[in-house]
């Protein structure tokens, strides 16, 4: 019987070498990022979210005009003649006005105010709103469904309980309980969404914990003595947060989309603060006279949706890849 | 696959074609008009809105009416007998019908106004001695016996108003809804707190009876009441009322057809003056509203407090362009106002002339001076010893996007003229900003008053110590005495006196900047030109569409 | 069990409208004394719990009661119902046809999967949920009741399906976006599935097998998602109907918060109607899904 000796293999050279990407040794989280990534749409969403971010953030300081300034000139007789309702306009362009040597990118609106800056001033404002509630609903919704889901029993019956009154009150309702007592403004937008938006979250949570918890590894620390604590938060959360941070891609939409609209019928922000519902509200007033004017935020706004949306079915699909995708 | 898909399809073309039929809401000799705000109620008791006042009027008539001209003459009382002291008028009524067929009579005006004063809604203020004098309603209004009040029905036809004092409008007054009857059995017929909320729970004597109507509604139909004393005379056969909050939405709709008459914002007026054909349809009215800045000189508001300070005031009232704020923001015709009373409001009965024809009458006090509302500013500064005013400016954010604009533009304007003055925006809306604003818990607010009779008293009576509504805070006894003088005391029948008088009120009262006056509101109206007759005036009831006409 | 939540929403609503700081009526020229009385009138003085009990006889009574600050405290119910019907009529135009043609554009293009047919049916259902409803609203709007007005520019009550048409096709926008996303994937999902396979094989084809094996199966998923989007058409039904100037009772909820200050009553009424509406609606779900697969109706009789 011959046995093979080392001298009877050799490495091929001057050939690539395949390794196939998707049985080969890579860490959880390597793998989800290199599946999102190789997802076309998925990245496409990254690109414009982080696209409209970067406006958001640098737009505003480089332009020279404030969000809140109303340009205006003063004509021979004295009187005050405001840059209201101009179309978009680029200096030194051909334009028959007293503002020919003004650029606004995206014109201005009724109040002669630069809607370049407020857009992208109001899309900051929007998605600090957004970010700041949904970040605050995740640990809410996440800790909620972490302890009703790992106590079970009589706990988990009550909160489950609780979650099904509160769900079944319409989000407007509670809303309005909000305003009765509450000032409008950015304050009020968060309360609702904290109020409404952590059902979801929570469901997610309690789901996977009820999935970890019989898991051996869980089994095996409860065992060595940890307490509840411990295992909710150091052994089970980790294991949870793909979900969550999916189901957070989903929220921050809705989140927008809710603020839009509660600036839409008209508790929302206060002028001349904006968001990109209260610009859209403002245009929407002359929507059929100066169309240009509500173009821009419903633009911004479909952008962040559609972007936001890629990422969380990117994620999801990375997160639990089907066989049929690889 | 086939069959399905054909199924569906077949089914949303259904959806379609089955009922996508008619499209004919107006145009074809209909009317229809829009409302810019909601009717609260029916109830002339209760209401204290335009729109509310202005459903009223088309279905219930009054004691008088309006010329075209603004003139009171006689609706439902066929003459008037007016006392030699001008403190007692008899009215004689005319044989009038109530919608079920009930004649109308002088105890329905009596229980209307005596039901008025007790229910001391809204606008029971205005039988009171401030307004109309009658006799025993202020004693009423607080809960006194109302069959003191001063009306009596000596007949069935025969109605008997007594006064405290001379009112030299007090005619005219009987055109406002408030002053209208309501029919007693039919009243006490229905359940509590019902009359008014449906066609079926309300009664016209007028010109139009209701025939699709609740509470806050959208549309409101209405057909000719073919029992109306003058109905020979109404040739609309009926007609519709289209509650539209955005100027866009009106513009279109007027563009299609759907409403023949319609009311337009700013950016809207602009638009239709630049389309030739457009533009011929389109008619200015003013409506005798002032805007004004309204300052809260309580001095121990406790964000405020620094308003009780008239230099800070003056300095405040000096900052803002008028100018500016009509033509580049309000737009629709509006006129800048530097007096107390509104242009174009209020004609002296022996020349006239107009009670503000003269806008320079006070400008060494209310102007657009940036030099001197600075120079103010210094002054107040040293007086308060503050550096810096921190200031809330609270207005109604639901009642058409012109305040919207025009707070912003006053934030801008003061700020970047007096530095150190923060103004703050605290949109809010109608019904708690009124709550704030009659409960002294604002520091600035935009206040628009709109007259609910012909005479400069209208306004006067907001700034009295005891004043009625929108609370300055502010007392002077000197400005009390001229008013109480010219309402119930020693000039109330001396026209002349009373008119220079109320000019020295007038002077008190700017001097001390208790408010600043912005500019006169006016309407924008796009009216299609097959309509004729529609009558606009600038006190009470603004629009009456009894004698409109469709070609 | 639905009927309980029901009662502790109620409770819920009616505890936390009372505890919220602030009056319940617009103190517009009211002194003190005419405050305290008028809180005396309203029983707002006694216990919460009791005028708990107030509120359940009066609700049993089949009122409402009385608004607080609303149309001058008009009762509530007459009012109520009338907004509720209109609504209802709408609403129920829209989700028919949301649900038709979400179904129809979702199946087909499940069956044209990867042809530009779905490419199409997928940019519609994205753009459907990236543009906000009230936008699309607004440009139907400009597009088919001015552009070309084949139908009425506003909702006319003596025209209901002529001028109901429009509203309902933009309030179900959404409601085709998501229903047609979620059949198609659904359908995708079942056509690939080896039982669909096997009655291929067996001859089955055509209208036939999608009507047997696919349809059943795609559509429990998409049951679920048609329920939260009947109750989501109170959201878009206050602003389509502000635009179209419809009585309905999205309008009635604006008018509750924000007409002459926030009446009390009004808001609590429509909590428990909104409450009673979408109980009412996850219960037909359940009745649906047993119809729809009779092996759910099993497990939970097991169970």
């Amino acid at each position: 019987m011959y046995t093979p000796q080392k001298d009877d293999f050799e490495f091929i050279s001057g050939r690539e070498i395949e390794i196939d990407e998707n049985f080969s040794s890579q860490g959880y989280w390597t793998g989800v990022a290199v599946h999102f990534f190789k997802n076309k749409f998925a990245v496409t969403g990254v690109i414009l979210v982080v696209g409209i971010m970067l406006f958001a953030i640098f737009a505003p300081p480089a332009s020279s005009y404030e969000y809140d300034q109303i340009i205006s000139v003063v004509d021979a007789n004295g009187s005050e003649i405001v840059a209201k309702s101009l179309p978009p306009q680029f200096s030194g362009s051909d334009v028959q006005n007293r503002f020919a040597d003004k650029t606004f990118i995206f014109g201005t609106d009724d109040m002669g105010r630069d809607l370049w800056t407020r857009t992208w001033h109001g899309a900051r404002i929007s998605l600090i709103i957004a970010f700041v509630a949904i970040f605050i609903d995740m640990l809410i919704g996440t800790s909620y469904g972490l302890i009703s889901g790992f106590f079970g029993g009589t706990v988990d019956n009550v909160m489950q309980r609780f979650i099904e009154i509160a769900g079944s009150i319409p989000t407007l309702v509670i809303i309005s309980i909000l305003a009765i007592f509450m000032e409008k403004g950015i304050g009020l937008v968060i309360a609702s969404l904290l109020i409404t938006e952590w059902i979801g979250m929570s469901k997610i949570a309690r789901a996977e914990c009820l999935k970890l918890k019989e898991r051996e590894y869980v089994l095996a620390s409860r065992t060595l003595g940890a307490g509840s604590f411990h295992q909710i938060f150091l052994q089970i959360l980790p294991n949870t947060i793909g979900p969550i941070i999916t189901q957070v891609m989903f929220s921050i939409p809705v989140a927008i989309f809710t603020e839009a609209f509660l600036s839409f019928v008209g508790v929302g922000i206060v002028l001349p603060q904006c968001s990109i519902g209260s610009l859209i509200e403002a245009g929407f007033g002359n929507i059929t006279i100066l169309p240009y004017q509500i173009l821009p935020p419903i633009c911004v706004l479909a952008i962040l949706m559609l972007g936001f949306n890629l990422i969380g079915d990117g994620l999801r699909e990375a997160l639990a890849p089907k066989l049929e995708d690889m | 696959m086939k069959k399905f898909l054909m199924t569906a399809l077949l089914l949303v073309t259904m959806i379609f074609t089955g009922c996508g039929g008619g499209n004919d809401s107006a145009g074809n000799g209909k009317f229809s008009a829009m409302l810019n705000s909601n009717v609260i109620s029916i109830d002339s008791a209760q209401c204290s809105d335009a729109s509310s006042f202005e459903l009223i009027t088309d279905c219930i008539d009054g004691l008088m009416q309006l010329d075209s001209n603004g003139k009171p003459i006689p609706a439902l009382a066929e003459s008037v007998d007016v006392s030699e002291d001008g403190k007692t008028y008899t009215f004689h009524l005319r044989d009038a019908k109530w919608s079920n067929g009930d004649p109308v009579t002088a105890n329905d005006f009596v229980f209307a106004w005596r039901r008025h004063c007790q229910k001391s809604g809204n606008y029971a203020y205005i039988m009171g001695d401030t307004v109309a004098c009658v006799k025993n309603a202020e004693a009423v209004i607080k809960g006194g016996d109302p069959t003191t009040l001063g009306v009596t029905a000596k007949d069935e036809k025969t109605l008997v108003v007594e006064l405290n004092a001379p009112v030299p409008f007090f005619l005219s007054l009987m055109v406002f809804p408030t002053f209208y009857p309501i029919n007693e059995k039919f009243y006490n017929s229905l359940e509590e707190g019902s009359y008014g909320t449906s066609p079926e729970t309300f009664l016209s004597n007028g010109a139009f009876v209701l025939t699709n109507y609740l509470p806050g509604a959208a549309n409101i139909q209405l057909k000719k009441n073919d029992s109306y004393w003058n109905a020979a005379n109404i040739s609309l056969d009926g007609f519709q009322y289209q509650v539209v909050t955005s100027s866009d939405n009106a513009l279109i709709s007027f563009k299609n057809g759907t409403l023949n008459l319609v009311e337009l914002g700013g950016n809207q007026v602009e638009h239709v003056k630049q389309d030739a054909e457009l533009s011929k349809n389109l008619q200015t009215f003013g409506t005798g509203d002032l805007t004004y800045l309204s300052f809260n000189q309580d001095p121990k508001n406790h964000h405020a407090g620094a308003l009780s300070n008239v230099n800070l005031r003056l300095a405040i009232s000096n900052a803002v362009d008028r100018e500016s704020l009509v033509n580049n923001f309000v737009m629709s015709g509006a006129k800048a106002t530097y007096t107390a009373i509104p242009v174009d409001f209020a004609p002296n009965a022996e020349d006239g002339k107009f009670f503000s024809a003269d806008q320079k009458r006070y400008s060494d006090v209310v102007s657009f001076d940036v030099a001197k509302a600075k120079k103010y500013l210094e002054t107040a500064k040293t007086e308060l010893g503050k550096d810096g005013f921190d200031l809330q400016l609270i207005y109604a954010n639901d009642s058409g996007d012109t305040s919207v604009k025009v707070v912003q533009a006053i934030k801008s304007q003061i700020e970047a003229n007096l530095p150190g003055v923060t103004i703050n925006l605290q949109p809010m809306p109608k019904a708690e900003y009124l709550k704030d604003v009659t409960s002294n818990n604002y520091d600035l607010a935009v206040v628009d008053w709109v007259p609910d009779y012909d005479d400069p008293m209208t306004f006067f009576t907001l700034w009295t110590t005891a004043g009625c509504e929108i609370a300055e805070h502010w007392s002077n006894a000197e400005y009390d005495k001229i008013i109480s003088d010219c309402t119930t005391g020693s000039l109330a029948a001396d026209y002349s006196a009373r008119w220079n008088a109320l000019y020295d009120a007038e002077k008190i009262l700017l001097d001390n900047a208790v408010i600043s006056p912005l500019y006169t509101g006016s309407g924008a109206f796009l009216i299609s030109p097959n309509v004729t007759g529609m009558e606009f005036h600038v006190a009470g009831v603004s629009r009456v569409f009894k004698n409109v006409k469709i070609k | 069990m639905s009927l309980l939540t029901l009662f502790a929403i109620v409770f819920v609503l009616f505890v936390l409208i009372r505890i919220v700081p602030g009056d319940p009526f617009s103190v517009e020229r009211m002194s003190a004394e005419m405050i305290l009385q008028k809180r005396e009138e309203l029983g707002l003085n006694k216990p919460v719990l009791v005028q708990f009990v107030d509120y359940l006889s009066l609700l049993a009574s089949g009122s409402f009661g009385n608004g607080t600050a609303l149309y001058n405290g008009a009762p509530i119910k007459p009012i109520l119902t009338a907004c509720l019907w209109n609504s209802f009529k709408v609403g129920v135009l829209s989700i028919l046809f949301g649900t038709i043609v979400g179904l129809t554009i979702g199946i087909v293009a499940a069956l044209n999967r990867g042809k530009i047919l779905d490419g199409l049916c997928t940019l519609v259902s994205i753009l459907g949920v990236c543009i906000p409803s009230y936008v699309s609203m607004i440009f139907l709007q400009y597009f088919f009741a001015y552009k070309i007005p084949f139908f009425p520019y506003f909702f006319d009550p003596s025209n209901f399906f002529g001028s109901a048409i429009m509203p309902a096709l933009s309030l179900s926008l959404f409601a085709v976006s998501t229903i047609a996303r979620f059949t198609r994937n659904e359908m995708v999902e079942v056509l690939n599935s080896d039982y669909v396979k096997l009655a291929e094989a067996k001859g089955l084809y055509g209208f036939e097998l999608v009507r047997r094996h696919v349809l059943r199966n795609a559509l429990i998923p998409v049951v679920t998602v048609i329920a939260p989007l009947v109750v989501d058409l109170l959201t878009g039904a206050m602003v389509i109907e502000k635009i179209y100037g419809i009585n309905g009772v999205g309008k009635l909820m604006v008018d509750a918060i924000a007409g002459q200050g926030v009446d009390y009553n009004y808001v609590l009424a429509l909590g428990i109607v909104f409450s009673a509406l979408y109980i009412g609606v996850m219960l037909v779900l359940d009745i649906l899904y047993g119809i729809i697969d009779p092996r759910i109706r099993l497990t939970t009789k097991e169970g």
